[in-house]
């Protein structure tokens, strides 16, 4: 145990995605074990034990401390898989709601650290899956946990600390939602390297609340890898339709921007309990990507206002440079229903409906007709719904991307102040406000 | 070791205190007596069950719609109640109690027997014309599951183990309403199930409570809730045999409440083997 105990080190994490990101490049170069276990792999391919050898990772012991004003999970540096977990509550009273919360606290602060099950006698029903092994590795995992309007009814006597803007999500022009996918009393956003990491912390937690939570919809996405690359900044990932998605999010090193856009608290309405919460909106956008792949490339182009090869804004230059509207006021280079510009047109006022966007790509199987169910696991996080994603989607109802794309599910959430240390657990402010 | 290693030390001890169950001493001959008594209950429920089936066929024979409708729930219930031990022959089980989704061509499929098949020609098509060779099958099946199980002995581990196995019966079908999507009488098999689980875990109960008596005041309090919520669908309060409303007519809310207790009852029912050392 002390073994593994000194092999999870913590990695020296700021939140800056780009050292990050550097830093996965200089392990990949350095490649100890990991590396040299891939290469022989390959250079063995005959050996009977490579077809079903583990595949092996060197980020395994990347963790994200839990412990915080803030969760994990927001400003975190987005990994290669995540979902979105929607449950509702199932405690009767402000006891079970407590334990619930109490546990989540624990469950994650366990899981994002790392560690070993306590060994049960055999004619008992093991303490854990299984599915990571006996030792389980934090892989980069984290776990955010968002409560929906839902759950400030009457059950639990909440309703006189709802954060402000928290309201059941209704639909937009586009959307076509169904009950199934929608809503929900709490959210679990849970993030990691791989894939089965996280369905390790979700059985792990349903496993540790049985009686208090019950799955109303899950969507699981990924994001595409890309090779070690020396660009700075790192280029956004893509989405779905093949274009690079957030390249215009906040800069997250910009802890005055952050507190403005992001984190709840500026806001004198806003409960005080609430402070260093955000709003979390989440959408399960499908994308008509047979039809996308037969639209012309500059249709495409137009649509989002970019280039599809390198995100350049359709004004010039690469990824990250400003999109040129002031000389552009009739929309012949960039369209005026271009995505990107209807989203942030740039103009004096508009900095406060920025939004931290955090998707993932989602793939699920295949309609009636035969045609992909794919798209986009939208996530977006903000200091305040009405002027952030509200704010932002009345924008773009009715843009030319709505012809590809078909909202259907999802939810707004808020996402809980983080918890502090040991002693602390997620939602203790909103329990102490709310207790008489 | 670092402090590191100590903290995590710590949360592991923390992680077992919560965990791992009180390991009760069960001398293996204590467990002679309630196998014994659950073979009895299984054989008199078995008797009821093949009575029932008798009278519940012979209406299909005689064509008399509404009487094979009324009698489907009432006679289900047993088999419901003894289906760790049904379910022990794997034949039957299916030519009795299968579901069209056991079959990729559905209810088209000629292996599509029993109770379901009975049930979608009387609920759905609402007819009892060419159901007669199901009836006389359905008859021969449970029939041969009687004589079947009195030849059987009971594996103690299999007895023990059926309480759960149909808490997850409950909270696999049951809460969805899969079970009996044409007659919607889910709420006499969920309450079959839970009579089941709950005769098996009265039986072993005074081999755990002296060790584990946190483990019995939740599991009686969690079978009290799930009958406090079926006690509301009962036609008659106090008269189980009237039976249940539809289960159509079960609110999304109540749908939702079963969920918590069927869960936790699951999840405590698993360990009850190892409480016995089985």
């Amino acid at each position: 145990m002390s073994d593994q105990s000194d092999n999870t080190s913590r990695c020296p994490f700021t939140l800056d995605r780009r050292r990050f990101l550097q830093g996965l490049g200089a392990a990949g170069a350095a490649a100890g074990l990991g590396g040299s276990a891939w290469a022989e792999s390959h250079t063995d391919a005959a050996s009977a034990h490579d077809v079903t050898g583990a595949p092996v990772s060197t980020t395994t012991q990347q963790s994200h401390p839990f412990h915080g004003r803030h969760q994990q999970g927001v400003l975190t540096p987005r990994p290669a898989t995540g979902m979105v977990v929607v449950c509702d509550v199932l405690a009767r009273d402000r006891t079970g709601l407590e334990r619930l919360l109490r546990t989540l606290t624990e469950r994650i602060a366990f899981l994002t650290r790392g560690g070993s099950y306590p060994k049960r006698d055999p004619s008992y029903p093991p303490a854990d899956s299984g599915i990571l092994g006996p030792t389980i590795a934090p892989d980069a995992l984290t776990v955010t946990v968002s409560l929906g309007a839902s759950l400030f009814d009457e059950r639990f006597d909440l309703a006189d600390a709802k954060p402000k803007h928290l309201q059941r999500m209704t639909g937009f022009p586009n959307d076509a939602l169904e009950p199934a996918r929608c809503h929900g009393d709490l959210s679990l956003q849970i993030c990691a390297n791989t894939h089965d990491t996280t369905i390790h912390a979700l059985r792990d937690i349903i496993k540790h609340t049985p009686g208090l939570l019950m799955v109303r919809w899950k969507q699981e996405g990924t994001v595409p890898v890309v090779p070690p690359g020396h660009d700075t900044p790192a280029p956004s990932a893509r989405n779905y339709l093949g274009f690079r998605d957030g390249t215009a999010n906040p800069d997250t090193d910009d802890e005055t921007l952050m507190n403005a856009l992001v984190w709840t608290g500026a806001d004198p309405d806003e409960p005080d309990w609430a402070h260093g919460g955000s709003y979390q909106v989440v959408r399960i956008i499908r994308n008509f990507v047979e039809r996308w792949d037969r639209a012309q490339l500059a249709e495409q182009e137009a649509i989002f206002g970019r280039r599809k090869d390198s995100g350049a804004p359709l004004s010039g230059g690469s990824e990250y440079d400003e999109p040129d509207y002031a000389n552009d006021a009739d929309g012949k280079i960039t369209p005026l229903d271009a995505h990107i510009r209807l989203a942030n047109p740039r103009t004096p006022g508009f900095e406060k409906h920025r939004i931290l966007r955090r998707p993932f790509n989602y793939s699920n199987g295949v309609e009636a007709n035969g045609q992909l169910d794919m798209g986009l696991l939208f996530i977006v996080y903000q200091a305040d719904l009405e002027a952030g994603f509200i704010t932002v989607q009345n924008h773009l109802n009715g843009e030319p991307l709505e012809e590809y794309i078909k909202p259907v599910g999802g939810g707004y959430f808020f996402t809980l102040p983080g918890a502090i240390d040991e002693h602390d657990f997620l939602g203790r402010s909103l329990m102490e406000a709310t207790d008489v | 070791m670092s402090p590191r290693s100590l903290f995590f030390a710590a949360s592991v001890f923390g992680l077992m205190a919560l965990q791992t169950p009180v390991q009760a001493d069960v001398d293996p001959e204590a467990l002679v007596e309630p196998v014994a008594e659950y073979k009895l209950y299984v054989l008199d429920n078995i008797d009821q069950f093949v009575s029932h089936t008798e009278k519940f066929t012979q209406a299909i024979e005689a064509g008399d719609l509404e009487r094979a409708q009324a009698l489907y729930a009432p006679t289900r219930v047993y088999y419901e109640r003894i289906e760790p031990i049904a379910e022990l022959f794997a034949d039957l089980d299916a030519s009795i109690d299968a579901r069209e989704d056991d079959y990729e061509n559905g209810v088209e499929d000629p292996d599509f027997t029993g109770f379901h098949r009975l049930e979608y020609g009387l609920f759905k098509e609402q007819i009892t014309q060419g159901f007669v060779p199901y009836a006389k099958r359905l008859m021969t099946d449970v029939n041969d599951l009687e004589s079947r199980v009195q030849g059987l002995t009971f594996p103690p581990a299999k007895v023990v183990g059926g309480a759960a196995a149909l808490m997850e019966e409950v909270a696999a079908t049951k809460v969805s309403g899969e079970e009996d999507r044409y007659s919607h009488t889910d709420l006499w098999d969920f309450q079959g199930n839970v009579d089941g689980s709950q005769k098996i875990f009265e039986l072993f109960k005074p081999l755990v409570a002296e060790e584990d008596p946190a483990f019995v005041d939740r599991v009686e309090k969690n079978f009290a809730e799930v009958e406090d919520t079926l006690a509301h669908y009962r036609h008659e309060t106090d008269n189980p045999e009237a039976g249940f409303v539809s289960y159509e007519k079960v609110s999304q809310t109540d749908r939702r409440a079963f969920v918590g207790p069927v869960t936790v009852l699951a999840e405590d029912l698993a360990t009850l083997r190892g409480k016995l050392g089985l």
